[in-house]
């Protein structure tokens, strides 16, 4: 029998970091990743009670904690992350809470990939590549935001707050096709701080500092 | 530069969203009834008026969800924001002064050529 072997959209890349902790970029592999679509006045007790974590009641916030969570990313959308190899367990749990109602449950958990981004230096790493209002008055922890960055569609939480020792930390959820692009950008973005460029799989050139 | 708010997710920039034509063009209920000129005009014919228009926008990079919005075609004016199904606010605008008042071709800003209404502002 073969030997099975799979590989994140990242695999060929390390976790790197500026000098002095000013920001650091690593992909987290194989988190558990679900689309769950569901009527959120009819199913917060039935997914509270599978996942153990209730859904967002605000628009743009995630619940839970950075091993499992719910992510708001629409009026009847959500994500359920789960730690690596938890999907399974969870698709099941919410497919047997939510029987009988009108539901959707989906792992796209290969699809994308999640990038966290951490440190004093995060946000404006970010800045540099989004429209998305990204300052501390406006996007604090807790927060989620599907936006545009440089040329790609990705989801955006803040994990941690700013006040926490080495600073905030963001995941950011990006197709796997652009994850290697979205890399290069944004060690790119953290230059100024001194992170080491990296050089695009696809061969693309670009300098956002000059 | 747009900055477009989303009735679902807040103000966002303009990049993150798509336009999607006309709004409130209602489906027929027996297409099967209709000419082919009838056909022909709910599937390609559309209102593209200066002035205020109704249009649905989609939050592409957001939420994905369709909404509808009242703008102002000749300033750029958006001046209401609704879901699909809510019932278009009133607003009024400034209309563009045509076809004495209208930009010759190749002018450039037709923003600056609008009739103010009576009294108004």
């Amino acid at each position: 029998m073969s030997e099975i072997r799979r590989r994140t959209p990242l695999h060929t890349r390390k976790p790197l970091e500026a000098p002095g902790g000013a920001a650091r970029i690593a992909e987290l592999p194989f988190l558990g990743k679900l689309v769950l679509r569901v009527d959120p006045q009819a199913g917060s007790k039935a997914v509270e009670a599978a996942t153990g974590v209730p859904l967002p009641a605000e628009a743009c916030t995630a619940t839970g904690d950075a091993d499992t969570a719910i992510l708001w990313i629409g009026p009847d959308e959500f994500w359920v992350i789960t730690p690596r190899d938890g999907e399974t367990a969870a698709a099941a749990a919410l497919e047997q809470g939510l029987a009988g109602l009108h539901h959707q449950v989906a792992d796209i958990g290969s699809y994308y990939t999640a990038i966290e981004i951490a440190g004093p230096r995060a946000r404006e790493m970010l800045m540099k590549l989004t429209m998305l209002d990204v300052d501390a008055r406006a996007f604090s922890a807790g927060q989620v935001a599907g936006s545009i960055f440089a040329a790609a569609q990705a989801y955006l939480w803040q994990v941690t707050g700013d006040d926490q020792p080495g600073g905030p930390a963001f995941r950011l959820f990006v197709r796997r096709s652009m994850a290697d692009y979205m890399w290069c950008l944004l060690a790119e973005a953290g230059f100024e701080w001194g992170m080491p460029r990296q050089t695009p799989v696809g061969g693309e050139t670009w300098r956002l500092e000059r | 530069m747009f900055l477009i708010t989303c009735p679902y997710c807040g103000t966002r920039d303009q990049s993150e969203f798509s336009n999607a034509g006309e709004a409130h063009v209602a489906r027929p209920e027996k297409p099967e009834d209709l000419s082919d000129e009838e056909w022909a005009d709910f599937v390609f014919l559309r209102n593209n008026p200066k002035g205020l228009f109704a249009e649905r926008w989609i939050h592409t990079a957001g939420c994905r969800r369709f909404f509808n919005m009242l703008r102002n075609t000749a300033t750029d004016e958006i001046l209401a924001v609704y879901k699909v199904g809510e019932t278009p606010p009133r607003v009024s605008t400034a209309e563009p002064a045509t076809p004495s008042g209208e930009a010759p071709i190749g002018s450039g800003n037709d923003a600056v050529k609008v009739e103010r209404p009576e009294g108004g502002e």
